[in-house]
């Protein structure tokens, strides 16, 4: 029989620990810490920990590769698991921040990890010396084994760790010059793969507790509406329904099995008050963010540089055009969910979040318990991609739910109706641009004005500065291209639909717009789109370093095969700098066959070269399904897409070879999960208008009349 | 505008007392926008003031950093039975008041 | 201009602090609580001490967090606190509220609710009879704002 429904213990060594128990000690308290993030067991075991959510980028063994370089330990021996929250809380946030998202979990740790990891080592050297009464500095640590270099004497880390726990941390560390890395930068395997090839692996949707009841909901199809009423006694005897919920703004139908719940849900005769927003539409909201284009009575500029409107006034060309971007879903492969429990003032949480930190701090003030009582057992998810750092929405009902059953535990799990429905989109946005070149076709002034939602003001509530969302601006308010005259303007617009990061976020949308524009530029003026932009890029520019990496990769310039043509986009995102080369061939029917899509990327370091290359593949099939086919309409103020048959994936067959170019300059740090997608649809879309003629200025293709091959 | 008090039933003269008032408020930060696409005016109660038999034993000045429907709960040292006066001013002008008997033994 | 520069100069945060990836403390520490309170003393310090400000360690959204603030103090005719104010280096007025006390309060100890303008330190600052400065501080992290660039 599959293990799938039963419990698990700590699992066997190689693999990762997870517990769909209810612990009665904390386990982190039990072997000795060297420091918060590495423990070393009598048997040489290494456990690193990790604060951030792994949900396929890869960063739970880039992070622990960190650790291990400094520590010096025998990676074979390492063990990675999750940093528990409860301990996190008690501990005044030992482990930092805990969120994966903004592509920062390396950039943003890799300093204290590798100071973590330096740290413990030099605990570990001083414990040995000690014992052999010998100065520390005639003793070297590697592969797990300390030496003493006048006498040969050795020992291992785990002799040492009991001795060294109880040592005073080191007040400096040196940290290795990255040109010495032996486990860091290596394509090492990702800690995971075994259990996820073995079905070991555990997502939130996976747990499983004794006498646990599963939940089914329905939220307000229309945005910001209200429950008004449900007929709970007309699905009350159905077979297995346990209780029906009202809440402010779901119904839940609790039952026995989570089949049971969901079909009595969908007998449930419901009412809501739909709210002002039941008129809106695709077209509707399409016009509001017109007016925003339109409105010159308050505007934001988010950059000005020389006089945008002498710089137009002396141009032999000025061209004009509009951008589109429509709303899209994250559409993970596992629907949103929260398994819960709230039990004489203690709540324990089972779910695939990117922040364990704000599950916590969600349950806790859900719950009305203190921090201290709350626990959040670490998952892996299946597909964050910004869907569930921002939004603990799903961590709020299930706890809810878990409290008004008693001590119950529950699973909630919405159906992929529900997830598509009731998302935080990636905004849409109606972008204006204007440019005049002067007469040998160089850009002397560059205007846009993005008319958009703010998910800083609307998710998160916060204010902003001067009325600039940056990520609304991304990719324009800090173009990177020579020109002289540049204003960007911002007119926040935010219709009812709510929006949330969507991988990429701002850039995943802005450089399509920013770098096709460049491209009808090039096409103007008479030029190659590659030379055009290298003639614009400060030479010393990042931009410019990996555009050429690319283009030389992609061989441009090279003859092509009749019908093949390219397109090329190059732009920074998240502290990295990627650029691509798309090679396709459109049949007379617009089916467009793409031979090769060359994907550039300087991140900086390299921690894991691997990871970086799968992250860059899975970055191109993330952006391809979008532009070719992602869009989310809206009619009567509901969203119309549900499912994957009318919001369609990419298929393997669809799938083009990626190439990836490896480019890192070394000194910074950049981001890996997100940027990857930046310079993919632009791309593709110049090398569309190579092939056709066709200008595509707004996406989905499928609007177009464009098919994958 | 709505606000509900709480103080103790009874005290003990001399006694240190919690008094709290919880005021029905949006607090707005101006930086809302509605779904016209136009900013609600900030709006936050700014003075606050409590008299105990007519003796101010607590005030306060507040900012939208203090969260919607405010909530206060201060201390005093129970005196005579009496009457304890709250009374509240907004931006815009808006008074608010409330009273709530104290029995002091 | 840098897009994480830009992304932390349109958000109102000092930029050089923050720029780097950077341990906790360091971010909390980045803080100007010395200038913050020279702002509304008039170019006095407070001494560290005496005011204890409780903020939970975590927020889930920055709306509504439970604030209780309480000084060691005597709260005698000639002793006493004769305000609190509440400092925020993030909000758009740094001047959360202003708690006027005296020797009636018995003790000096206000509860509330505070709105956080996304991860930061704040400030409590009591100001004595004796026009003495004393202050505490508590960091939050609001953690839905964690999705911003250089939130900590």
């Amino acid at each position: 029989m599959t293990t799938r429904r039963e419990f698990l213990k700590v699992s066997a060594a190689g693999g990762l620990a997870f517990g769909f128990h209810l612990p009665a000690a904390n386990a982190q308290n039990v072997a000795p810490e060297i420091n918060a993030w590495v423990v070393v067991r009598p048997d040489d075991t290494v456990i690193i920990r990790y604060a951030r959510s792994e949900m396929g980028q890869g960063s739970m063994t880039s992070a622990a590769q960190l650790v291990a370089e400094e520590l010096e330990c025998d990676w074979s021996k390492v063990r990675v698991e999750y940093a528990d929250t409860n301990a996190h809380v008690r501990r005044k946030r030992a482990w930092g921040d805990m969120a994966a998202v903004g592509s920062r979990t390396i950039r943003q740790s890799q300093d204290y990890l590798r100071k973590a990891g330096a740290g413990a080592r030099e605990m570990l050297i001083a414990a040995a010396a000690r014992g052999w009464d010998v100065p520390a500095a005639e003793c070297t640590a590697s592969s797990g084994v300390i030496t003493h270099g006048p006498s040969g004497r050795k020992t291992s880390f785990g002799k040492v760790a009991g001795a060294a726990a109880k040592l005073e941390p080191p007040k400096e560390v040196a940290l290795k010059d990255p040109k010495d890395w032996k486990i860091a930068g290596k394509p090492i395997r990702r800690v995971d793969i075994p259990d996820i090839v073995t079905g070991r692996i555990r997502y939130g949707i996976d747990a499983q507790l004794p006498g646990m009841v599963y939940a089914a909901i329905a939220q307000c199809p229309v945005f910001g509406g209200k429950l008004k009423s449900a007929d709970a006694a007309r699905i009350e005897g159905r077979r297995g329904v346990i209780k029906v919920l009202p809440m402010e703004d779901y119904v839940a139908v609790v039952a026995d099995n989570w089949w049971r719940a969901k079909e009595a849900l969908k007998e449930l005769p419901v009412e809501w008050s739909f709210g002002a927003n039941e008129s809106a539409s695709s077209e509707s909201i399409l016009q509001f963010l017109r007016a925003g284009l339109d409105d010159a009575s308050s505007v934001v500029v988010a950059r000005r540089d020389g006089e945008l409107e002498q710089g137009l006034a002396g141009a032999a060309k000025v061209l004009e055009a509009e951008y589109f971007t429509p709303y899209l879903a994250h559409a993970t492969l596992e629907p949103m969910g929260c398994t819960a429990v709230v039990k004489d003032g203690r709540v324990d949480v089972w779910t695939s979040t990117q922040n364990a930190e704000a599950s916590h701090a969600t349950a806790a003030a859900t719950a009305g318990v203190p921090l201290e009582n709350v626990y959040v057992h670490r998952v892996q998810l299946g597909g964050g991609f910004g869907r569930r750092g921002g939004s603990q929405d799903f961590v709020r009902q299930g706890v809810q739910i878990a409290k008004a059953l008693g001590s119950t535990p529950v699973k909630l799990l919405w159906t992929r109706e529900e997830d598509t429905q009731h998302d935080f989109y990636r905004p849409l946005s109606l972008v204006r641009i204007k440019a005049g070149l002067d007469a040998s076709g160089n850009p002397v002034a560059w205007y846009s004005k993005i008319s958009a939602p703010s998910i800083i003001s609307t998710l998160l509530k916060l204010p902003l500065k001067e009325g600039i969302d940056p990520q609304a601006v991304a990719a324009f308010a800090d173009q990177p291209y020579s020109i002289p005259n540049v204003r960007i303007e911002y007119a926040q617009r935010n219709p009812h639909v709510p929006v949330g990061f969507w991988r990429t976020v701002g850039h995943s949308q802005n450089p399509f717009m920013r770098e096709s524009f460049v491209d009808e530029l090039a096409q103007a003026a008479g030029k190659d789109p590659y030379e055009y932009r290298r003639a614009l890029l400060p030479a010393a520019s990042k931009e410019y370093g990996v555009l050429e990496a690319t283009a030389k990769a992609a061989g441009w310039g090279a003859p092509l095969p009749a019908g093949v043509h390219r397109g090329i986009a190059v732009t920074e995102g998240y502290g990295s700098y990627v650029a691509a080369v798309a090679e396709l061939a459109v049949s007379d029917k617009n089916v467009v066959d793409i031979r090769r899509l060359v994907l550039g990327i300087d991140s900086g370091h390299v921690v894991n070269p691997d990871n970086v290359v799968a992250q860059m593949q899975g970055s191109a099939v993330f952006m391809l399904t979008a532009m070719f086919w992602g869009e989310i309409t809206i009619r009567d103020g509901r969203v119309e897409q549900s499912n994957f048959h009318d919001y369609r994936m990419m298929r393997l067959r669809e799938m083009p070879k990626v190439e990836v170019v490896l480019a890192p300059s070394g000194g910074f740090w950049g981001g890996i999960g997100e940027p990857g997608q930046a310079a993919i649809a632009p791309a593709i879309c110049n090398a569309i208008f190579a092939a056709t003629g066709k200008r595509i200025r707004s996406l989905p293709l499928k609007n177009h009349g464009f098919e994958i091959a | 505008m709505v606000a509900r008090v709480q103080v103790p039933k009874d005290a003990r003269r001399g006694e240190v007392i919690r008094i709290g008032i919880l005021i029905q408020h949006p607090m707005e930060t101006g930086y809302r926008l509605d779904s016209a696409n136009q900013k609600v005016p900030k709006n936050a109660i700014r003075r606050f003031s409590c008299r105990y038999n007519g003796a101010e034993i607590f005030s306060a000045e507040m900012s939208p950093g203090i969260a919607a429907n405010p909530f206060l709960q201060f201390a005093t040292r129970a005196a005579e039975s009496g009457t304890l006066e709250f009374s509240w001013v907004d931006d815009e002008g808006e008074q608010g008041s409330a009273t709530e008997p104290i029995k002091v033994t | 201009m840098k897009r994480r520069s830009f992304i932390a100069a349109a958000l109102g945060l000092p930029l050089l602090a923050r720029a780097q990836a950077q341990s906790r403390e360091d971010f909390f520490n980045s803080f100007d609580t010395d200038g913050l309170v020279k702002s509304v003393t008039g170019g006095r310090s407070a001494q560290r001490g005496r005011v204890n400000l409780e903020l939970p360690l975590l927020a889930d959204n920055g709306n509504s967090v439970p604030m209780k603030v309480s000084v060691e103090s005597p709260m005698t005719e000639a002793d006493h606190v004769k305000t609190l104010r509440l400092l925020s280096e993030r909000n758009p007025e740094r001047a959360m509220a202003v708690f006027h006390l005296g020797p009636r309060a018995g003790v000096a100890e206000v509860s509330s609710r505070v709105r956080l303008a996304g991860t930061q330190r704040v400030v409590a600052l009591a100001e004595m009879s004796d026009g003495s400065l004393y202050m505490g501080t508590a960091d939050v992290v609001v953690t839905l704002s964690a999705c911003l660039d250089g939130a900590g």
